[in-house]
């Protein structure tokens, strides 16, 4: 991304976009976390390489339409985020159900099994290789004085924008919303009342996963070198992302990923930008140290 | 009169919006066992935990032996004399019945942990005077022919004497029992009265009993203090208790009416 | 009067160990490397089994420990050294005694960063410990990374070649040693007290925190030292040698030998080490299995492959 180092204002503003840009990302995946940790109870390491493979998803696909498209870069986007969904339905159904019910330490290390196997069955699948991701949406530079705004920029947070609005009207305008909140809240008493409990978990990680596919897609526009690991750190970032609005909590996920995206581009920018990808572990220790329920979770008391 | 073994002042707790236990006063002699008895969610169990540090008190004070309890972790008060047991049996599942008590026996362990590595003298002696005293205690309650078996293969019955005995370990001065008798059918409560007499007896412990038995309570408790909805409405001898209108109604409606023939 | 038994196996041990040592000159070259290779190994696994096994909390940041036991012995042996010694090569003697000096330098520094580690994190409890953990063990990572009197990203090179069989194998006796002896003891009953219910186990006194922090630092020790003892040994340190992966490696070592059970953990440090010699051929799908293994074997036998019963809680 070009920036100009003039008026200060001019650069505030840029990295703004910037920030924004990277936060609504990080938003989208972080909000998957969330929901899965709300509805199991645990973090799925898997989630992150869900992500890159929405990205290749897209690679593969973005290959048959042609390139600058706007049907082209909204259909590549739209079946990303099937594949993803998919893909995550299954994750559940194989790896995690059978665990259900039992010590959530075991479904943990299930998790990041399944999140290696993705990460090197892609490098033997695809490559170590970066590769470059298609410019699927049509392209131009805004420019409004000396700041440039892209808009693949535009189009990330328009996209993010839009999904997350989806997902609120999901949660809490629909039955099927409604159940996942239910499960979130009590399980048991859930079921009671008639809710099935598998078909609202995989539907969370239908949810989550189109996510984070659409995440992927949106990510690789804005950095176009994709490879097999490159769900690593976003995952690690938009998890502490989650943590730090509130585990469990969907407008937090969306606060956190956005406030976390601003930090990374503001310190990115200046003179401490080695240490960027730092600053998402220190985030992680701090608010896991000093106030685990994050800015908009509650304390939880357990029963004696 | 000697000051009491322990004391509660105006002991209160609020959940947010709930005051589960309301300014109750409780005072236990030394010695004495008493119950402490009240419908579904009155807040005994509650009571026990603020007792033991495992909830802080939002107000009042608990005194046992002459210290304030305010402030102390739960394993300090544990070390002060107070043991206890769990409404939901909370053993040691995967260790065996004879490490069960034997962990017990740490508050009273006279080596550091560094001699468990040079193993000289005073740690076997240690070690042997702990075996010892597990051993005794097993014996004493019929579980020594468990002695290896995993805590959670033991049956109900069992197990809810093992956590006992595991309490007992610690060397209390006052001994805390959550519903001991839940689950228990008639002839086990039976067992489970003479068990608590013989061990207020033969251990010269101060007994606390929150019960829902009848049976159990008038059996054996000396003094009884009622619960409702956090507040203390009653207290006196088991006749006195029976008697006492406002106890009755609370308990009105439910199949623990003191005069019903249930128990 | 008589030793105790356990200090009979520890001298039996550190007595093999360097007998096989003092012929390790005719071994195959190949065959002692892998040999020093699972002995490091099992020093890891069985010190990250008392944290993770034994005591019940699950901690992803072991190899960060291990880092700073590389670094910091390989700074005494590299930069300390000269200095005693000046130019001329130290006689063996001199020579062990500033390897054994280095090793308890780098365990103490890692044990130290253990202690400050784990006290604020170990009030957290599960998904929330593993995470802390894997961020403190990135961010020490990330430290060295940085430091460019000893190599920075590029790495520390010009370690010297002080690891023997003796010396490993004498600490896999140490370590083995340590922890069988305390967990075996009534005070050592408490860890596996505190992994089971932490509230009972307040409840009769015992100070979970203070179990817990303990064995952390214990844990960090021994990791540090596997860190020394693996830096001479391949004679340089790859700062991203020491990544959450490799945390990794060490867990699925625990796991696969049943999270407790110490035996079970060194036959599955044995395994683990050789499987990827043994696989060589296929190396590239090594992971891929690795990864298949780690889900399958929590779906079907979550108690570890090699989870023996050796009755009354053994080991």
């Amino acid at each position: 991304m070009i920036f100009t180092a003039d008026a200060p204002v001019t650069e505030f503003l840029q990295q703004l976009i910037n920030g924004l840009s990277l936060g609504a990302i990080y938003a989208l995946l972080a909000l998957g976390y969330t929901m899965v940790y709300g509805v199991l109870r645990f973090i799925n390491f898997a989630h992150a390489d869900v992500f890159m493979i929405g990205s290749f998803a897209g690679y593969y696909l973005g290959q048959h339409v042609p390139a600058g498209t706007l049907w082209g870069g909204m259909s590549v986007l739209l079946a990303a985020m099937l594949i993803c969904a998919v893909l995550g339905v299954a994750i559940e159904r194989f790896a995690y159900r059978p665990l259900r019910g039992g010590p959530t330490l075991n479904v943990l290390i299930t998790a990041i099994g399944v999140s290696l196997l993705l990460e090197n069955g892609g490098q033997l699948v695809f490559g170590a290789t970066p590769r470059t991701f298609p410019q699927i949406f049509p392209f131009t530079r805004f420019q409004f004085g000396h700041l440039i705004v892209s808009s693949n920029q535009l189009v990330v947070i328009a996209v993010a924008a839009f999904l997350i609005a989806a997902l609120q009207l999901i949660i809490y305008r629909t039955r099927m919303g409604m159940a996942m909140r239910a499960v979130s809240l009590n399980p048991k008493a859930a079921q009671l009342v008639g809710v099935n409990i598998n078909t609202v978990i995989a539907f969370t990680f239908a949810l989550g996963s189109a996510l984070a596919g659409a995440g992927g897609i949106l990510y690789s526009m804005n950095y176009p070198s994709i490879d097999p690991l490159m769900g690593v750190m976003p995952g690690l970032k938009a998890f502490t992302a989650a943590i730090l609005g509130g585990i469990g909590n969907i407008p937090g996920a969306a606060l956190g990923g956005l406030i976390l995206g601003g930090a990374e581009t503001f310190i990115g920018g200046s003179q401490f930008s080695t240490y960027k990808d730092a600053i998402a572990f220190g985030i992680l220790i701090v608010i896991l140290l000093f106030r685990p329920s994050g800015l908009l979770g509650r304390r939880t008391i357990e029963k004696v | 009169m000697s000051a009491p073994l322990l004391q509660l002042d105006q002991a209160t707790i609020r959940f947010g919006g709930l005051t589960a236990v309301n300014a109750v006063d409780l005072a236990l002699a030394e010695g004495s066992l008493c119950g402490l008895i009240g419908p579904n969610g009155a807040g005994k169990t509650t009571v026990f935990n603020i007792i033991t540090g495992v909830y802080a008190p939002t107000s009042g004070r608990i005194t046992f032996a002459g210290h304030d309890l305010a402030d102390h972790s739960v394993n300090a008060i544990a070390a002060l004399g107070i043991a206890r047991t769990f409404q939901n049996i909370r053993l040691f599942g995967r260790l065996s019945v004879f490490d069960n008590v034997r962990v017990a026996c740490n508050l009273h362990r006279a080596t550091n942990p560094f001699q468990a590595l040079v193993r000289g003298c005073a740690f076997r002696a240690d070690e042997a005077a702990a075996a010892k005293r597990t051993e005794e205690l097993l014996e004493i309650f019929n579980l020594g022919r468990f002695r290896d078996a995993p805590a959670k293969s033991l049956p109900y019955g069992e197990q809810r004497r093992l956590e006992i005995v595991r309490a007992l370990a610690t060397q209390p001065r006052l001994l805390l029992l959550d519903e001991p008798a839940a689950g228990m059918n008639p002839s086990e409560k039976v067992e489970l009265v003479r068990l608590i007499q013989q061990i207020h007896r033969q251990f010269n412990l101060t007994i606390l009993l929150v019960e829902h038995s009848m049976r159990v309570v008038m059996g054996v408790c000396q003094t009884i203090a009622v619960l409702d909805y956090g507040v203390k409405i009653a207290e006196g001898t088991p006749d006195e208790i029976r008697r006492d209108p406002k106890v009755i109604e609370a308990y009105l409606g439910e199949d623990h009416g003191a005069n019903s023939a249930h128990h | 009067m008589r030793l105790p038994r356990q200090h009979l196996a520890l001298a039996a041990g550190i007595l093999g160990a360097v007998i096989v040592s003092l012929f390790s000159n005719s071994l195959d070259a190949y065959l002692l490397d892998v040999a020093l290779g699972i002995g490091i190994n099992i020093i890891l696994a069985v010190s990250l089994n008392l944290v993770n096994g034994h005591t019940g909390q699950f901690s992803l940041g072991h190899a960060g420990f291990m880092s700073i036991g590389a670094y910091l012995s390989a700074a005494c042996t590299v930069f300390i050294g000269p200095q005693l010694f000046g130019s001329a090569a130290p006689g063996a003697l001199a020579q062990n005694l500033l390897f054994l000096g280095a090793l308890l330098v780098g365990g103490l520094c890692a044990a130290f960063a253990g202690l400050l580690v784990g006290i604020p994190s170990l009030r957290l409890k599960g998904d929330y410990l593993a995470l802390v953990t894997l961020g403190f063990g990135e961010i020490i990572r990330v430290i060295f990374q940085n430091i460019d009197k000893l190599g920075g990203a590029l790495g520390f090179n010009g370690v010297p070649a002080y690891t023997t069989f003796g010396w490993t194998y004498t600490w896999v006796a140490l370590t083995i040693f340590t922890v069988t002896c305390l967990v075996n003891s009534t005070y050592g009953r408490g860890f596996l007290a505190t992994h089971d219910d932490e509230i009972a186990s307040e409840s009769i006194g015992l100070n979970t925190t203070r179990y817990k922090i303990t064995a952390f630092t214990i844990g960090a020790f021994f990791a540090g030292v596997a860190g020394g003892l693996f830096a001479h040994l391949k004679l340089s340190i790859d700062p991203r040698g020491f990544d959450f992966m490799r945390s990794i490696e060490i867990v699925v070592m625990v796991i696969l030998g049943g999270m407790g059970n110490t035996l079970g953990v060194i036959l599955a440090a044995v395994l683990l080490t050789l499987l990827p010699e043994v696989l060589r051929p296929i190396a590239e799908y090594r992971m891929v299995l690795y990864s298949f293994l780690l889900i399958v074997l929590m779906i079907a036998r979550p108690q570890g492959l090699l989870n023996f019963r050796l009755g009354k809680n053994r080991l």
